[in-house]
């Protein structure tokens, strides 16, 4: 078994003096596509955020490449490889979608324009698009855009909070062929979803959330066959 | 003909304060009332160099600029970054913007006092020049020159450097700005440091024109100032030119026609009519925000 | 103590200007137009003030006072027509300039003798100052204990809540801008049979910057911030003389860092270092000092009727063509996966957003660009919000008052004069609230502020909130978000109550087996449109709904996944009539 390229031990995270994630422990091995998946504010995304270093958890740790990163602030990690899409995509409307992909790049200017070459060349419409202001997009074309603007820098481990959110069946497919092919080229993925089979198709490990605490936690393959984990998603426990 | 080019000129004065102003107030959204300090500050520690160290004014301008963009860092670092997400960041930060600007003030008072003072008089060169049978200052067109020159460099900066890329998105979206590892705090902090550089060294422009500088002349050019933002729409550089110009020339017909004592009432009844008619402005690159 | 009577006095009258900002700051309002208004009354009223009492016996300052608190009233209102559409820092820039250019305007006037200044007759002393101050501190205490009072500072926490409680927010923001008015044009009349010499200079843009120092040092959460303002600000210069330090630059290095401090750390001022009960009211769980209120309409009166309604933003169609019913005593449900466009239907039906096509009537009232929030309200729609918009700084017993709006009487006059009647409606308001707080579990927590509740109890203060107001129509928007399935089985029960109340419900959830077992109609929302309605076990049944809230893609999955969800319907179903006759059994 290889070292986990990010762990997250008792994580604590508060707004003011409300719970949203009590003592959530996992790790995520290099390569690997993991499913956090639960209902709306079962705090999938506080766990994101405290990872991306965008909130601050009041207790437990996160470790990225064997290192302590906890409190860390987001530019930071951003340049050292852990690269957050955030839910509802946050595209920049008033900018193009040329601006919008060299933001993702804001770290490795130098590098820069052979990524977005290279972004481009996975996500053609984008290319086609590229001089039009971001906010003109459809809403599957915004998601590939957040996912394009995240991978312009370069992640070793992407964070993907909800990344069907509102999109049409169809465009859910395309969005996870695209997580497929980040995996493939080695990426780790980390991904937060409530289109729980969905999501645990595509993962190898799956933790199911509720109320803050991990409920249910395996191989994705085994969970998606569990029938109480279903229920337990739907609320028939 | 005079009028106009007097008019051109006093706007032009307005336009320079205004577009330091605009950089913060109308692309960050955060309107700095430490502002006025910062231009106050900038005239007196001009005077300051130019008359205790015998300094020529061409070095006493760089020192006033780097003074104002340590000035800058200071405000934003004190009175505004503490306010982050705070649900009352906007009223908040005009208090403390407020506070600030009148501690900056009382050190002012502390180091000069409260007189008025000036610029000895071979300071600037006082050539006059003739065009088309108008008469102005060498001082008037040179300033007329960095104020155009300066909203032409701020807008390609905004619009096309990365630093201009950043101040956009992170007035956008500052928690998409986070997530895209932008340093929001250290762009914030250069954003503070141009604008109030620039409030400096129009403090110093300023005082050379009228040959007079007091703690209090920042305040009365910042209520013009934002008289000049709002009426040339909020977020636009060139919006604050024109604006400061159209106020200039509107200024000096009315001295012209309805007498001097009326002056201030161009500008805010400009203000005021430009915000219940149309908030966004004549160049009004965005709303107002009214929630 | 002769000596230190000017001081006193002008303690007093600074107190009485930081007032005028208060008035507009307990309403999350921030106008500088005060002192321009305290400068017109000043000047107007030197031209009606007497030089010998009138009658005989109303003394010449009275008649200035009534007239420059007149004039300040009026002049405010007249300035807020057209500058109450703005908000923030907007309104204070207009509110500036409108000061700057009364100032211009009275310089400019012989009757003020412009810049020269003018000469009034001394006509305030220390006792008048204090007397004054102590009836306008009095106005604002009896204010925030009253109805108006809990509305401005609801408009102050969040306005789009405050509106969807029935409160018309910019009638109560004009009502706090007349009030500051009047404040103004007092301390104006005040200031100048004062100092007995004032030019019009005098009332300039530092004047307000001081009086709004004053309150937000004082502090703008309860009446005594002003007068601790003013004190604190005022003595200043005067313990620095007794200290012998006379640089003149100190006082307002000290008043800058100070008002820095308290914004920075102190957001309730120096008043919120005075120790005091969080919650202004006591629960009342005396079920004798409930009022009767109004009976609901008849079981199965329609209540809501959509016809085609829909939305775009800019070319993206949130919401198409969505019909629904919903009648007294029914439960209706909606759901779909996030995104579908369920709140923005529900933002329809409360009145907070305008369809962009078809039709709505909801308690009598079309849905149109024109509905207000507030008329909803008023007429008995309540709600909860997704994203949780409670009034995080007060306790969770005042956010439920606020809520009780629509069936509570304003009781800011009777207060004022001490009515009985005021005690009396005010314990009423107090029951209703308290009757609900403890109907949905809160009543220990009654003081605590809303933001310092937990997830699930602030998702439950806002379905009390939204009882409170005694609606004939609740939208619940996730209630049960953030809820483990016990607090989620409670909330159910707590719905069915109120169905058997009589109360229509619609109600968005997630939580599809509380959903199943709760609902009486089910509609499914995907990409804006109706994808499936209909009872709980025939959408249950529905491939596309398992598809588009599963993504269970494959044919035999769905097929499956339908069937255990259906048996799920059924037995909810049975437990549900087993519970509903068990009550009736105890009974």
């Amino acid at each position: 078994m290889s070292e986990p390229i990010l762990s997250v031990e008792g994580l604590h995270v508060s707004y003011g003096r409300v719970d949203a994630v009590r003592d959530v422990s996992f790790a995520v091995e290099p390569g690997a596509i993991v499913a956090l998946i639960g209902a709306n504010g079962a705090g999938k995304t506080s766990i994101l955020n405290a990872i991306a270093g965008l909130v601050r958890p009041r207790s437990g740790t996160v470790r990225f490449n064997g290192k302590e990163i906890t409190r860390r602030p987001a530019h930071d990690l951003v340049k050292s490889g852990l690269v957050q899409v955030p839910e509802g995509r946050e595209i920049l409307g008033t900018l193009t979608v040329d601006e919008n992909l060299s933001l993702g790049g804001w770290h490795r200017s130098r590098t820069m324009a052979g990524s977005i070459a290279e972004v481009y060349e996975r996500f053609p419409i984008l290319h086609e698009r590229r001089k039009l202001q971001a906010g003109a997009l459809s809403g599957g074309e915004q998601q590939m855009l957040a996912i394009a603007r995240a991978l312009v820098a370069k992640p070793e481990v992407l964070l993907l909070d909800e990344p069907s959110m509102g999109l049409a069946p169809k465009i859910v497919d395309e969005v996870f062929t695209v997580i497929a092919e980040i995996r493939a080229t080695g990426t780790t993925v980390v991904l937060v979803e409530q289109n729980a089979r969905r999501a645990l198709a595509a993962a190898d490990v799956g933790y199911v959330l509720e109320t803050g605490e991990i409920t249910h936690s395996g191989p994705a393959q085994d969970l998606l066959s569990d029938e109480r984990v279903i229920e337990a998603y739907l609320g028939l426990s | 003909m005079q009028l106009f080019v007097d008019g051109i000129f006093l706007g032009s004065i307005y336009a320079l304060f205004a577009i330091g102003f605009t950089l913060v107030f109308g692309i960050l959204d955060r309107l700095n009332l430490a502002h006025a300090a910062v231009f106050s500050a900038g005239a007196l520690v001009g005077i300051e160099v130019v008359t205790r160290f015998g300094l020529s004014i061409w070095v006493a301008i760089p020192i006033v600029f780097a003074l104002g963009a340590l000035l800058g860092v200071l405000i934003e670092r004190i009175a505004f970054r503490p306010l982050a997400g705070r649900h009352d960041a906007h009223f908040a930060g005009l208090i403390s913007s407020i506070a600030l600007g009148a501690i900056i003030l009382s050190v002012l008072q502390a180091l000069y006092g409260a007189d008025t003072r000036r610029f000895p008089a071979e300071a600037f060169p006082s050539t006059r020049l003739e065009f088309l049978g108008a008469t102005f200052s060498l001082l008037q067109l040179m300033i007329l020159v960095i104020s155009v020159t300066l909203m032409v460099v701020l807008t390609w900066v905004v619009a096309k450097s990365k630093l201009g890329r950043g101040m956009r998105t992170i007035a956008e979206n500052p928690h998409a700005a986070a997530v895209l590892g932008l340093n929001v705090g250290r762009i914030s902090s250069m954003t503070f440091a141009i604008s109030s550089a620039l409030g400096a060294v129009a403090g110093v422009l300023f005082t050379l024109n009228v040959n007079a500088a007091n703690l209090g002349i920042g305040h009365a050019v910042e209520l013009k100032a934002l008289a000049v933002i709002i009426l040339g729409g909020l977020g636009s550089l060139p919006g604050a030119l024109i604006g400061g110009l159209i106020l200039g020339l509107a200024e000096v017909y009315a001295v012209n026609t309805v007498g001097s004592s009326w002056r201030d009432m161009v500008a805010f009844g400009l203000l005021f009519l430009v915000l219940i008619i149309r908030p966004q402005g004549i160049f009004g690159a965005r709303k107002v925000r009214e929630v | 103590m002769f000596e230190y009577s000017s001081l006193l006095t002008f303690i007093a009258l600074t107190a009485i200007l930081a007032f005028s900002f208060y008035a507009v700051l307990i309403a999350g309002q921030l106008s500088l137009a005060q002192v321009g208004l305290a400068s017109l009354a000043a000047f107007t009223a030197a031209l009606v003030v007497p030089s010998e009492p009138l009658f005989g016996f109303i003394p010449p300052l009275m008649i200035g006072v009534v007239f420059g608190m007149a004039v300040g009233g009026i002049a405010a209102f007249v300035l807020g027509l057209p500058v109450m559409r703005l908000r923030g820092v907007f309104l204070a820039i207009a509110t500036l300039a409108f000061g700057e250019m009364v100032r211009i305007f009275l310089i400019n006037q012989s009757w003020t003798n412009g810049a020269q200044g003018l000469s009034f007759p001394k006509l305030v002393g220390i006792e008048t100052a204090w007397i004054a101050l102590a009836l306008v501190a009095f106005w604002f205490w009896r204010l925030s204990g009253s109805r108006m009072g809990r509305a401005f500072a609801a408009i102050r926490e969040d306005e789009l809540a405050a509106t969807t409680m029935g409160i018309n927010v910019p009638r109560y923001r004009m009502a706090s801008f007349v009030i500051a008015g009047a404040v103004a044009g007092l301390y104006g009349v005040l200031f100048v049979h004062f100092t007995r010499f004032a030019d019009p200079n005098r009332f300039s843009f530092e004047t307000a910057v001081d009086g709004l120092v004053t309150a937000v040092v004082g502090g703008t959460t309860f009446f005594v911030g002003p007068v601790l303002g003013s004190v604190f600000l005022s003595a200043l210069p005067e313990v620095q003389r007794a200290l012998g330090i006379d640089a003149s630059w100190i006082r307002p290095a000290i008043s800058g860092l100070l008002l820095l401090v308290v914004i920075l750390f102190l957001p309730g001022g120096l008043a919120g270092l005075i120790p005091r009960r969080k919650s202004s009211t006591r629960l009342v769980s005396d079920p004798e000092a409930l009022p009767q209120l109004e009976p609901l309409p008849t079981r199965g009166t329609e209540v809501m009727a959509l016809r085609a309604l829909g939305k775009s933003y800019g070319g993206v169609r949130a919401v198409r063509d969505v019909d629904l019913t919903l009648a007294t005593g029914q439960i209706l449900g909606l759901i779909g996966p996030n995104g579908a466009g369920k709140t923005t239907l529900v933002n329809m039906v409360t009145g907070v957003t305008a369809p962009t096509s078809g039709t709505g009537t909801v308690l009598g009232i079309d849905l149109t660009a024109k509905t207000r929030a507030h008329r909803l309200a008023r007429a008995g729609i309540a709600r909860t919000f997704q994203q949780i918009k409670l009034f995080n700084r007060l306790s969770a017993l005042d956010n439920v008052l606020v809520g009780g709006y629509r069936v509570s009487r304003d009781t800011l006059l009777r207060r004022l004069v001490f009515l009985p009647s005021a005690r009396r409606f005010e314990r009423q308001a107090a029951a209703v609230a308290s009757a609900q707080l403890i109907r949905v579990g809160l009543g220990d927590k009654a003081t605590i502020a809303a933001g310092d509740l937990s997830y699930g109890d602030q998702r439950r203060l806002e379905i009390a909130r939204a009882l409170a107001s005694h609606p004939t129509l609740l939208v619940l928007d996730e209630p049960a978000a953030g809820m483990n399935h016990v607090e989620a089985d409670r909330l159910s029960e707590l719905i069915r109550s109120l169905a058997a109340d009589g109360v229509a419900v619609l109600i968005i959830e997630h939580n599809v087996r509380m959903m199943l077992a709760l609902c009486d109609r089910i509609t499914v929302l995907n990409f804006g449109e109706v994808i499936a309605a209909g009872t709980p076990d025939e959408v249950a049944r529905d491939p596309k709904v398992l598809e588009a809230y599963l993504g269970a893609n494959d044919d035999a999955a769905a097929e499956a996944a339908a069937e255990e969800l259906a048996e799920v319907a059924a037995e909810s179903v049975k437990d549900a009539d087993g519970d509903a006759a068990g009550a009736e059994g105890a009974r």
